[in-house]
């Protein structure tokens, strides 16, 4: 450790009291809280298993909204990243592009759900198009990233030939970026799911308008099914979305033989 | 290793009539202090078989994206064909078609398969419609299976290129530049990483090509004996200068005292690398 090292360390840590302090962040506090988590652990083992179709029903109707969500906001997405690519637009194109996405992000998925429960009123639809927007603003900006760093070569030996823009985008940009793009859609319905059992906060469909209203009522049995019910189908996605990835990205990124037919 | 025997031959008495590259006093950096390339003069013969052979860094590379158009140079004049070369220029846009152009790395689309790698060569020939929705006519598809019947990939078509061994590789970027029917081939070091047969292999799909069509090769190469053994002329180029250019007329070495350096002088200087 250099001196340099020590002193990068010490700020670290006099910032860390200072914002602790500041947000009033007190791990006694959060000791002496421990008892309270043990009663609601408590009351959350007393499931009622009957409430277990109900709950998979709400799954699916959560599945279904970050699935809507994430294809049309990706297929938003797209066209909006290829104008923001600075390595294919003028300054004139990609700065606004950029402008209007980053603008996108600035709120996070349950503000663009309350937007839209005033607009379409409570209900799934509001969920699906609050994760339509947040899909567009971390796609467009992920997948203008990854067009970016597409090597050069195959951008030069294309473009030496004499084709067009488009001819460049089709044969050369998205075929390159293909990779990229189905590991973002694979994050992002991961993401949705998880992000989508939480919009129920505000009325905006899916699982987390039971889990938020069993909690409201103390009912900890009743939303314990439905967490759980989360978790499981999260877990699977997450499995799912590894071999897809070992399948089609990893392999292909890393020039590794693909077996075409199961063993 | 061909026999070095020093003959003071006029230029002008072996050159042709017809040039279709010259670049004359050409200069062009990648920043202000350095220069890639330092008032070179090249004058190539069409159908020649040319090589720049130099160290890394020396310029090699640029001189190849300055013939294609990619690279414009700060100073002195580069006629293609009597078109300078400049890829935001309408007319030689036009003209680009007919410039295969191999990068060090190939530029190969990995997710693409061979076949559909090999067809790019044919995308300006192709109508926006049909290159959107890849409808590629019936005579291309039978034009690309057959080139790459021809660089020894028969039956490998389908094949995603990430599969390719590194031979295999080059062997499409080939394809690929004789599916434009070019006039001209820019090759960057395409076989200075292949061992030595493989690399021979390469080479002799091209001299193959040239003796087909009149295919003008300019090829990049680190290797002054594979240079010597496939080209009609070598220019040597050490940091950004031209420091000789040597015809080779069977197993004789012409030197045309254009350069700083004499051929005794180059061979001396890459004797390491022809004992390879």
């Amino acid at each position: 450790m250099t001196p340099k090292n020590n002193i990068i360390i010490g700020i670290i840590i006099a910032l860390l009291v200072v914002a602790s302090y500041n947000v009033e962040a007190n791990p006694i506090e959060f000791i002496e809280g421990l008892p309270n988590l043990g009663i609601v652990l408590e009351e959350m083992l007393l499931v009622e298993l009957k409430h277990i179709p109900t709950a998979l029903w709400a799954m699916l109707e959560t599945i279904q909204m970050a699935f809507i969500g994430t294809i049309v906001g990706v297929a938003i997405a797209l066209p909006l990243s290829l104008l923001a690519a600075r390595n294919l637009n003028s300054k004139y194109v990609y700065a606004p592009i950029r402008a209007l996405l980053a603008a996108i992000r600035t709120f996070p998925s349950i503000l663009w759900a309350i937007l839209f429960v005033i607009m379409v009123g409570l209900g799934p639809f509001a969920g699906v198009l609050a994760i339509i927007m947040y899909t567009v603003g971390f796609v467009a900006k992920l997948q203008y990233e990854a067009i970016e760093t597409i090597d050069a070569d195959p951008m030069d030996a294309v473009s030496s030939i004499g084709v067009s823009k488009w001819q460049l985008i089709r044969y050369v940009v998205i075929p390159e970026s293909a990779s990229h793009l189905l590991g973002q859609v694979l994050y992002m319905f991961d993401y949705n799911v998880r992000q989508t059992s939480i919009l129920g906060l505000v009325g905006a469909g899916g699982i987390g308008f039971y889990i938020i209203n069993y909690i409201k009522f103390f009912e900890y049995g009743k939303a314990a099914i439905f967490m759980v019910v989360v978790l499981i189908t999260v877990l699977i996605i997450d499995w799912a979305s590894v071999k897809i990835r070992d399948r089609y990205i990893v392999k292909s990124q890393h020039g590794m033989e693909v077996t075409t037919k199961p063993k | 290793m061909k026999q070095i025997q020093m003959t003071n031959t006029s230029f002008f008495s072996l050159i042709s009539t017809r040039k279709i590259i010259q670049m004359n006093d050409v200069s062009t950096s990648y920043d202000s202090k350095n220069f890639a390339l330092d008032h070179v003069n090249l004058s190539i013969d069409r159908g020649t078989n040319y090589a720049i052979v130099g160290q890394s860094g020396s310029g090699k590379s640029t001189l190849l994206k300055l013939m294609n158009g990619m690279m414009i140079p700060s100073n002195g004049t580069i006629k293609i064909d009597y078109t300078t070369p400049n890829m935001k220029d309408k007319k030689f846009k036009k003209m680009m078609h007919v410039i295969g152009y191999i990068p060090q790395n190939l530029g190969l689309i990995k997710n693409l398969t061979v076949l559909e790698n090999v067809l790019i060569g044919s995308l300006p020939r192709l109508g926006k419609i049909q290159s959107m929705f890849k409808k590629f006519p019936e005579d291309e598809i039978s034009e690309a299976k057959k080139i790459i019947k021809q660089v020894g990939l028969s039956g490998k078509e389908d094949r995603k290129a990430y599969m390719l061994s590194g031979g295999e590789k080059r062997r499409v970027a080939i394809a690929r530049a004789f599916m434009q029917k070019p006039t001209i081939l820019l090759a960057d070091e395409i076989v200075s990483e292949l061992d030595h047969v493989t690399a021979r292999e390469i080479m002799d799909l091209i001299a193959d090509a040239q003796k087909r069509i009149n295919l003008t090769a300019i090829m990049v190469h680190h290797d002054m004996q594979l240079a010597l053994e496939y080209a009609n002329r070598v220019a040597v180029i050490k940091e950004g200068h031209k420091v000789l250019e040597i015809g080779v007329e069977g197993d004789k070495i012409v030197d045309f005292q254009t350069g700083d350096m004499t051929t005794e002088e180059i061979m001396e200087m890459y004797s390491d690398d022809s004992k390879k």
